[in-house]
């Protein structure tokens, strides 16, 4: 309680916590319906990996089921076209598993027959080294999934012989720098790794305050618990949506020692992205 | 520093920027190109044909309309300020028309739609048109016109000009070769137009639609053979200038 300077009392606001907790504490007490509804949620919300062509589900995680040097994880769609021109069709990749997760930023209802047609997250191996990975996560991963994601992909006690690389996308809006935002020239990389990972990059790194977001985040808190060497490749970008410029700003990257050797016809590939980047271009009648 | 002046239309920066029509003069830039020429007997309109939907009818996207008898103009910005750009400078070529006898001048109409474009930079409540406009026809002089206007509401009268999305490459090739040979006949303003937009679009003629007009006679939209005719002669002057050539020697 607290006195106003015209005398009166008003009830003020105490986050030590007040003599009202109690009785509302007991207010709050779960329902079976309650109960219910957080199981059913719970279960909606959860991450399953599985295999398409059997349909069944991964009972290990798959680092543990596949051995793996190198595994290359793209998030966001222009990270996704940029490893499927440039990686993808430089090699043969045989697809091991598909992680199935619903929350509320998915567009469909269907919670049973996601369709990775629209948002996926799909995992390769290249078949002429099957300890190289790959995955493509177009779809967005809650932050209550992340962690089930990776317990069902690096599973609870990862091999640390294993070289991670992230690749995704930011709008330059987030992005906090001292010099004028006028100097900036989106699209540009910056860089985060691990302690343990010995690899230069081939852009400049992150400076500080900024963070990394969402399930790129997650993978490299992960992999520095963890002791995994791995290296996170930022694309800071103006333009959110399926973009070639955004797209080919991820070029830097093909000189890495994670993707060295992975790439073998860039000029074939360049013309893989222009067309990949046209054809999901979505018709916008706005401008003429 | 542009956030704090950026939000309104009435409010000036501190050094002297008025962002949201800056902010409109980038909106052009995301339209696809558009070019003007003004030949000495001609005028010609060149745009890049957007890529339409397979479902969509192609007669409904155009970039270039005519305003009057003999006025014609083509966009590059904003499809729906465009539209409300062209309504307006319709009904102001018939209201001139009827109340003063005479077809407005090229000029007229082109300081119509630039007034009204920079009312709309000072008023409160609204933001700036989201499109430049090429603006050809001519006058009862005889002399062919071209005028270009932009969002803040300026316009000036042009030789050669382009707007819209690769503006400075196209207004960069016809600095080099805008010449009086290039202009010397009709056929040579509406070569060099298709030569412009050939810069920048890609996949060549079917991307193209072109229009000229003549004086005293309306408006001309050119099919898509004939735009490929054109394209196919401009391909064998490039592949003869490039024989014709010395060969440098080592």
């Amino acid at each position: 309680m607290a006195a106003t300077f015209f005398g009166e009392v008003v009830k003020a606001p105490c986050r030590a916590g007040t003599e009202d907790e109690e009785e509302e504490a007991e207010g709050r007490a779960d329902t079976p319906e309650d109960r219910e509804v957080r199981r059913q949620l719970a279960r909606k919300r959860e991450v399953r990996l599985f295999r398409r062509q059997t349909r069944s589900s991964l009972e290990v995680s798959l680092l543990e089921k596949y051995p793996c040097s190198k595994f290359i994880i793209a998030v966001g769609n222009n990270a996704v076209a940029f490893l499927s021109s440039f990686v993808m069709n430089s090699g043969v990749w045989e697809e091991v598993g598909c992680a199935k997760l619903w929350n509320e930023w998915c567009r469909t209802t269907d919670t049973v027959h996601l369709s990775p047609a629209e948002a996926f997250c799909v995992f390769y191996h290249l078949k002429s080294n099957p300890s190289v990975f790959l995955c493509q996560c177009s779809c967005y991963v809650a932050e209550d999934q992340q962690y089930q994601w990776l317990e069902k992909v690096f599973g609870s006690c990862p091999k640390k012989n294993m070289q991670v690389t992230i690749l995704t996308c930011r709008h330059v809006t987030d992005y906090k720098t001292p010099e004028s935002t006028s100097s900036l020239h989106p699209p540009f990389l910056k860089a985060l790794k691990t302690q343990n990972s010995k690899e230069s990059p081939c852009c400049s790194l992150l400076e500080q305050p900024n963070i990394v977001h969402d399930l790129p985040a997650a993978v490299l808190s992960y992999c520095q618990v963890w002791k995994i060497p791995a290296i996170l490749y930022l694309c800071y970008t103006d333009v959110m949506k399926l973009d070639l410029i955004t797209a080919e700003a991820f070029k830097p990257v093909l000189s890495s020692r994670s993707l060295k050797g992975l790439v073998k016809n860039i000029p074939q590939s360049t013309e893989i992205l222009k067309k990949l980047v046209a054809t999901n271009e979505v018709q916008s009648n706005i401008y003429t | 520093m542009a956030s704090r002046y950026d939000r309104a239309i009435t409010v000036f920066s501190p050094d002297g920027h008025l962002f949201q029509v800056e902010y409109a003069q980038e909106a052009v830039k995301k339209g696809s190109t558009a070019v003007g020429i003004r030949g000495s007997n001609i005028v010609v309109l060149g745009v890049e044909k957007k890529s339409v939907a397979k479902l969509q009818d192609e007669r409904t996207v155009r970039k270039i309309c005519a305003l009057d008898d003999h006025v014609c103009m083509a966009f590059a910005g904003l499809t729906a300020d465009a539209r409300v750009v062209i309504t307006k400078a319709r009904v102001e070529c018939q209201s001139h028309k009827l109340t003063v006898e005479d077809p407005v001048t090229v000029e007229y109409i082109t300081r119509f739609i630039a007034t009204l474009k920079q009312k709309y930079t000072q008023s409160n409540g609204r933001r700036p048109f989201g499109i430049s406009a090429l603006i050809v026809g001519f006058d009862d002089d005889g002399i062919p016109r071209l005028y270009q206007t932009d969002p803040s509401g300026t316009y000036h009268a042009w030789k050669a000009n382009a707007i819209g999305r690769s503006a400075k490459t196209v207004r960069e090739f016809l600095e080099k070769n805008y010449t009086e040979d290039a202009i010397a006949n009709d056929n040579e303003a509406i070569k060099l137009a298709i030569r412009a937009l050939l810069e920048v679009v890609q996949s060549g003629g079917k991307n193209i639609d072109l229009a000229i007009m003549r004086r005293n006679q309306p408006l001309k939209m050119f099919s898509a053979k004939e735009i490929e005719s054109q394209v196919i002669a401009i391909e064998k002057e490039k592949e003869e200038a490039e024989k014709k050539k010395p060969k440098k020697n080592l």
